[in-house]
C-alpha cells in the first residue's frame, strides 16, 4: 500500500503553491478576454500571397480599423481583431485588403456588439457560481448519512475545495498563455471550467465513496481514520489514473489533430481533467484527515 | 462435432426459460440494435448490399432509411446573425406581437436565399428583443445581411393628441447629459489641444473626431461662409481668425465647435428693391394679365419710375406677394442668391440707377440698386463635438404614434394609378387583423390625416374622409412607375413593423467548415482507438468486452444525434470524444471492482454482480455532477457551448446505458467459458491486496 495520507503535508503544500502561483499570475497579468466577453471583430483570412504582419498592420491602421492586432495562422492565414464594426465597413475593410494584396480567402468573420459581451461576461459568472452550488448541494445530499467521525458538509466543502484548485490552475496557466501566446480565454474556456468541475468532482466523489463504504465496514473505529482513508485511496488509485488516461487520451487527440479552434479548449480541459485525478487522490483525501486531525485537536 | 449438436439441444431446449437463455437473447438484441444503428450512421454499405443482392438475385429491397447528421454553421460554413429589433416605440404589451412580426417576415425573405433549413427565431434577453437568423451553408453573406437589412419597415401612424409637450429630466437623465457633455467638453480640449500643435493636421483630426457626419469625409470643409448663408452662425467667429488660426471652443446646447479659417476672399453684395409685374403662367404668379399686357404695363410704369418714388410704385403695383408692405425691398444679397438675369443686371448696375425693364421666369421687373459693399468670405474647417440636450435626452413626446397597423398586417401590395391624375401609386391588401385595425384607425380618425410610414419616413399622410372597412389602402407620394414597382415588391417580400439592427455577426467560410470536419473525424478516430487500445492492454478480457460495448456506445450515440436530431459542431464532436473517454469510467470502475472480488477469491459470475452493485452510486454520483455541468452549460447557450453540453449529455446518459446494460451482458455471456482465466483478467494468480 503507497502511503499517501501519511505524506499529506507535502502533498497540501504543492496543491498550496500551485494555487498561489495561478493567483499570482492571473493578478499580475490578468486574463486576455476573447471577443465574445468584450465585444470586437475577429477576422480569419488566408492569403495566396501572405504580407507580413507589420504590413497588414500598418496598412490597417492608416485605413482607419481600430485596436487592430494580428495573428499568424498556419501557413497561408492571418487571423485579425479590431473593434466591432458594422457589414458595410466589413466589406470595405475586405476589399481595400484584396487590392491591396492580392488574393484573399475570408475563412471566418465574428463581430459582436459590446451589450452581448456583457450578457455573455454575466452569463458566464452566473453560471459557474450556479454550478458550484449545485454541487456542493449534490455531494451534501449524496453524503447526508455519513457524519461520523466527519460531518457530511466537510466532504462536500473539500470536494468544492479541490475543484477550486482544478479550475484555478487552468486559470491561471491561461494568465501565462494569454501573456506570452495571445491565447484568449472565451466562451469555450468557460465551457471548459465548467466541465471540469462537473468532471473532477467526479473522482473526488469516488474516493469518498470508498471512504465512506471502509467507514461502514469498520464499524466504528475511527480511531484509525487515516488509516482507512489511505486504504480507501489506495483502493480507488488504479481507478482514478485510469479513467483520467483514458480522458486524457481522448482530449490529447484532439489537441493536436482537432484544429486551432478547439485547440485550447482541449489544452484547459486536459489541464483540468489531470488536476481532477491529482486533487482527488492527493489534496481531498488528506484534506479530510487534516481536518478531522484539527477537530479532534480541539477537541482534546 | 457432438459437443455442438448437444450445445444447440440445449440451447434449443432452454431457449425461453433459463437466465442463460436471457443473456443469448440479450445479446442478439444489442447485435440487431448496434447493426440497425450502424446502418443508420452510415447507410452506405447496406445500400450496397441492397444493389448487389438485386443484381444477383433479382430481389428488390428498399434503400436504407437516409437521415443526415445535422451540421452546426462552423461545419457548413455560413453564418449566425443577432438582430436587436428596437420595439421602443411601441407599448409594452404589443411587443412579443412585433417581434413575431419582425421573425415572420425575416423567415419570408430568408426563405428567398434558397438556404436549407434556415433558423430564424426571437430571443429577448433583458429590455432588448432579438432576432436570431442563422444561414447555413450560404455563399454571400454580404448580399443576405443587405437583403434582411433592406427589409422595409412601413407603419400607419395617427397623430398623438398631446404631441410636443418637453418632458421633465430626471435626476439620473440629469446626471446623463451632464456625464456625456463633461466627457464632450473633455474630448473637445484634448482636440483643441492637437488641432493648435504644430504642424497639425486639421483634416485628419476632423475625420478622426467630427461628430458632424456631412463634413467628416472632407476633412470638416464647409467651403467659404458668409454673414447672411448658412453657416452664418460661424461668420463671426471666423471673422475674429487670420488664415490658417484655429479658433478656440465655440459651444453651445447641442456642440462644441472647432473653427479653422483656410482661406479669405472678398465678395460684393448689394441691396436692392424690385417691381415685378407677372402675366398668367408665370412662376408663382396669382395675376390674370396676359403677357402683352404685362409687357405694356411695366413699359408704362419705367417711364414713371424715379428714385424717389419708386417705392411708392412698388406698393401700389407689384404682383410680389406682400410687395404693398415691403415695397419690394429685397435686402443685402451676394452672388448664387438670385436667378442670374437678375443677379447679373443687379450686379452690373450703378447705385441709385432702376433698370430697364427685366424678364425672368417670374415675370417683368424693375430693379432699384439701393446700395452696395465690400464683404469678407472666410473658407473654414470646422470640428463638432456633439453635446447631448435634453430634448435628446427625453425626446418631446412625437407627433405621430403608434397604432399597431404595420407591414405585418400586409397581405399584398401592387402597383396602381390613381384614377384621376393617373399617377402611379402603391395598393395595400390588409389581412384580416389589419382590415378590423384600419376599420378602427380610419374611424377614429375622420376628418384628420393618417400617416404612412416607410423606413420611418412619412412618405404619404392622407386625411380620412370615412372610415373604410374593406382593408384597402393606397400610399401615393409621387412616385415614378419604377419607384413604385420596387416598393411594391419590396414590401411584398415583407415588411417589417419595427426598424431592427444588426449586432452580432458570425460566419464561417465554407472552406473552414470542410476542414473542421475532416480534421474532427481524426482526431475522433485517433481519440477513441487510443482508450480502447489502453483498455485492451490494461484490463486483457474485460478490456477486450469494454471496447466491443464501446463501439456499440459510440454507433447509437451517433445514430441518436441524427434521429433527436441534435447539432453537431467542432466543440459538440469535442463533447463526443470527450465523452468517448468518460464512457470507460463506469467500465474501469467495475473492472476495479470486480478484480478485488476476484482477488478475495468469489467465482467471476459472483463477483460481475458484486462490482457492478458496489460500482453504481460512485457511477451515478460522478455521471450526476457531469450532467448538473451540461445542464448550466446549456443554459449558458452560446450555439457553439449548447452544442458541446448536448452531445457530452447525450454521451454521459448513453455511457452509463452500455456499461450498465451491454459491458455487464457482455460479461454474463462469457463468465461461463472462462472460469479459471484469471490473467484474462488482469489478476496475478497469488491473491493479494497489493496493488501497482
Amino acid at each position: 500500500m503507497v502511503n499517501i495520507i501519511g505524506h499529506r503535508k507535502i502533498w497540501l503544500l504543492i496543491a498550496g503553491a500551485l494555487i498561489v502561483t495561478s493567483i499570482v499570475f492571473v493578478s499580475l497579468w490578468g486574463l486576455k478576454f476573447g471577443i465574445d466577453f468584450t465585444g470586437g471583430s475577429l477576422l480569419e483570412l488566408s492569403f495566396g500571397n501572405r504580407p507580413t504582419t507589420a504590413d497588414l498592420a500598418s496598412d490597417l491602421a492608416s485605413f482607419g480599423a481600430e485596436n487592430v492586432s494580428i495573428q499568424p495562422v498556419g501557413d497561408q492565414g492571418m487571423l485579425l481583431r479590431f473593434k466591432s464594426v458594422d457589414e458595410t465597413r466589413h466589406q470595405e475593410i475586405l476589399k481595400r485588403l484584396e487590392e491591396k494584396f492580392g488574393e484573399v480567402e475570408e475563412k471566418r468573420f465574428e463581430s459582436i456588439g459590446p451589450t452581448i459581451g456583457k450578457e455573455l461576461r454575466t452569463k458566464a459568472i452566473y453560471s459557474m457560481v450556479i454550478v458550484l452550488i449545485c454541487i456542493i448541494l449534490y455531494i451534501a445530499w449524496a453524503f447526508r448519512k455519513v457524519s461520523k467521525p466527519v460531518a457530511s458538509w466537510k466532504y462536500g466543502m473539500i470536494a468544492v475545495f479541490a475543484l477550486l484548485h482544478d479550475i484555478g490552475v487552468p486559470i491561471g496557466l491561461f494568465a501565462v498563455l494569454g501573456r506570452f501566446a495571445g491565447v484568449e480565454v472565451n466562451s469555450a474556456f468557460v465551457a471548459a471550467v465548467l466541465t471540469i468541475i462537473g468532471y473532477s468532482v467526479n473522482d473526488t466523489i469516488v474516493v469518498f465513496d470508498r471512504v465512506r463504504e471502509n467507514l461502514i465496514h469498520a464499524g466504528g473505529d475511527y480511531e484509525n481514520f487515516d488509516k482507512i482513508v489511505n486504504e480507501s485511496v489506495n483502493q480507488t488509485f488504479a481507478r482514478s489514473i485510469n479513467t483520467t488516461l483514458t480522458t486524457l487520451l481522448a482530449l490529447v487527440a484532439i489537441f493536436f489533430w482537432g484544429g486551432e479552434s478547439v485547440k485550447y479548449f482541449a489544452l484547459a480541459l486536459i489541464v483540468g481533467i489531470g488536476l481532477g485525478a491529482y486533487s482527488s487522490i492527493f489534496i481531498a483525501s488528506p484534506a479530510l484527515v487534516f481536518w478531522q486531525e484539527l477537530a479532534e485537536k480541539k477537541r482534546k | 462435432m457432438n459437443k455442438i449438436k448437444r450445445f444447440f439441444a440445449n440451447a434449443g431446449k432452454k431457449l425461453f426459460t433459463t437466465a442463460r437463455a436471457k443473456v443469448w437473447w440479450l445479446i442478439i438484441l444489442i447485435l440487431a440494435i448496434t447493426v440497425l444503428a450502424g446502418f443508420l450512421d452510415y447507410p452506405k454499405y447496406y445500400d450496397q448490399g441492397v444493389n448487389w443482392l438485386k443484381k444477383t438475385t433479382g430481389i428488390a429491397l428498399p434503400e436504407f432509411y437516409k437521415l443526415p447528421f445535422r451540421l452546426g454553421l462552423d461545419l457548413l460554413g455560413g453564418t449566425h446573425l443577432i438582430y436587436e429589433a428596437d420595439t421602443s416605440a411601441i407599448p409594452d404589451k404589443d411587443r412579443d406581437d412585433a417581434l413575431e412580426g419582425v421573425r415572420d417576415v425575416i423567415e419570408r425573405r430568408v426563405n428567398a436565399f434558397g438556404v436549407a433549413e434556415p433558423v430564424v427565431q426571437t430571443t429577448s434577453a433583458g429590455d432588448s428583443q432579438r432576432v436570431i437568423v442563422e444561414l447555413a451553408g450560404i455563399k454571400d453573406v454580404s448580399e443576405a445581411i443587405k437583403m434582411i437589412g433592406e427589409t422595409p419597415l412601413l407603419e400607419f401612424k395617427e397623430q398623438n393628441p398631446d404631441v410636443g409637450t418637453m418632458q421633465i429630466l430626471t435626476d439620473e437623465q440629469k446626471k446623463e447629459m451632464n456625464d456625456y457633455n463633461t466627457a464632450a467638453k473633455k474630448t473637445a480640449n484634448e482636440v483643441l489641444k492637437k488641432a493648435r500643435a504644430k504642424g497639425a493636421d486639421f483634416a485628419a483630426l476632423a475625420e478622426e473626431y467630427s461628430a458632424d457626419e456631412a463634413t467628416k469625409a472632407v476633412g470638416g470643409d464647409l467651403g467659404f461662409i458668409t454673414k447672411d448663408g448658412v453657416y452664418s452662425d460661424w461668420y463671426d467667429d471666423a471673422a475674429k481668425l487670420k488664415v490658417g488660426g484655429v479658433s478656440s471652443l465655440i459651444e453651445t446646447d447641442e456642440y462644441i465647435g472647432i473653427l479653422k479659417v483656410v482661406d479669405i476672399q472678398d465678395s460684393k453684395e448689394v441691396k436692392a428693391n424690385h417691381l415685378l409685374i407677372c402675366w398668367e403662367g408665370a412662376d408663382r404668379c396669382e395675376s390674370d394679365l396676359s403677357k402683352e399686357d404685362a409687357k405694356k404695363k411695366i413699359d408704362e410704369l419705367k417711364t414713371q419710375a424715379t428714385a424717389k418714388n419708386f417705392v411708392d410704385l412698388v406698393k401700389e403695383n407689384s404682383t410680389e406677394p406682400g410687395a404693398s408692405e415691403s415695397g419690394g425691398d429685397l435686402g443685402w444679397f451676394g452672388k448664387d442668391v438670385m436667378v442670374k438675369p437678375f443677379e447679373t443686371a443687379t450686379f452690373e448696375m450703378k447705385v441709385g440707377e432702376i433698370s430697364d425693364v427685366l424678364e425672368t421666369q417670374f415675370g417683368y421687373h424693375l430693379i432699384y440698386k439701393d446700395d452696395e459693399r465690400t464683404v469678407k468670405e472666410y473658407r473654414v474647417s470646422r470640428i463638432l463635438v456633439d453635446k447631448k440636450t435634453a430634448s435628446e435626452i427625453a425626446p418631446p413626446s412625437e407627433e405621430w404614434i403608434y397604432t399597431g397597423l404595420t407591414g405585418k398586417q400586409l397581405v399584398r401590395a401592387q402597383v396602381q394609378f390613381d384614377p384621376n391624375t393617373n399617377e402611379p401609386q402603391v395598393g395595400l391588401e390588409f389581412n384580416d387583423e389589419g382590415k378590423t385595425l384600419f376599420g378602427e384607425i380610419t374611424t377614429r380618425n375622420v376628418g384628420k390625416p393618417v400617416a404612412i410610414f416607410l423606413d420611418s419616413e412619412a412618405i404619404s399622410v392622407p386625411n380620412v374622409q370615412e372610415p373604410i372597412k374593406d382593408g384597402q389602402a393606397v400610399i401615393s407620394g409621387s412616385f415614378t412607375i419604377p419607384e413604385a414597382k420596387l416598393l411594391a415588391q419590396r414590401l411584398n417580400a415583407g415588411a417589417l413593423p419595427v426598424p431592427i439592427n444588426l449586432i452580432s455577426q458570425e460566419t464561417i467560410g465554407a472552406a473552414l467548415g470542410q476542414e473542421s470536419v475532416a480534421k474532427s473525424l481524426i482526431a475522433g478516430l485517433i481519440g477513441f482507438l487510443a482508450v480502447i487500445i489502453f483498455m485492451i492492454l490494461y484490463y486483457r478480457l474485460p478490456g477486450f468486452l469494454s471496447a466491443l460495448s464501446l463501439i456499440f456506445y459510440a454507433v447509437l450515440v451517433l445514430a441518436f444525434f441524427k434521429l433527436i436530431p441534435v447539432t453537431l459542431t467542432l466543440a459538440g464532436i469535442a463533447g463526443f470524444v470527450l465523452s468517448v473517454g468518460m464512457a470507460v469510467d463506469a467500465n474501469v470502475l467495475i473492472f476495479e471492482r470486480m478484480k478485488e472480488e476476484l482477488r478475495l477469491g468469489k467465482p467471476l459470475g459472483s463477483a460481475i454482480d458484486e462490482g457492478f452493485k458496489r460500482a453504481w452510486p460512485s457511477i451515478r454520483d460522478g455521471n450526476l455532477t457531469t450532467l448538473i455541468s451540461c445542464l448550466v452549460l446549456f443554459w449558458f447557450s452560446t450555439s457553439m457551448i449548447k452544442g458541446f453540453a448536448l452531445t457530452l449529455s447525450v454521451g454521459v446518459i448513453m455511457s452509463l446505458f452500455s456499461a450498465l446494460f451491454i459491458t455487464r451482458t457482455f460479461l454474463n455471456f462469457i463468465a461461463p467459458w472462462f472460469h479459471k482465466g484469471a490473467w484474462l483478467f488482469g489478476i496475478r494468480k497469488k491473491n493479494s491486496t497489493k496493488q501497482i
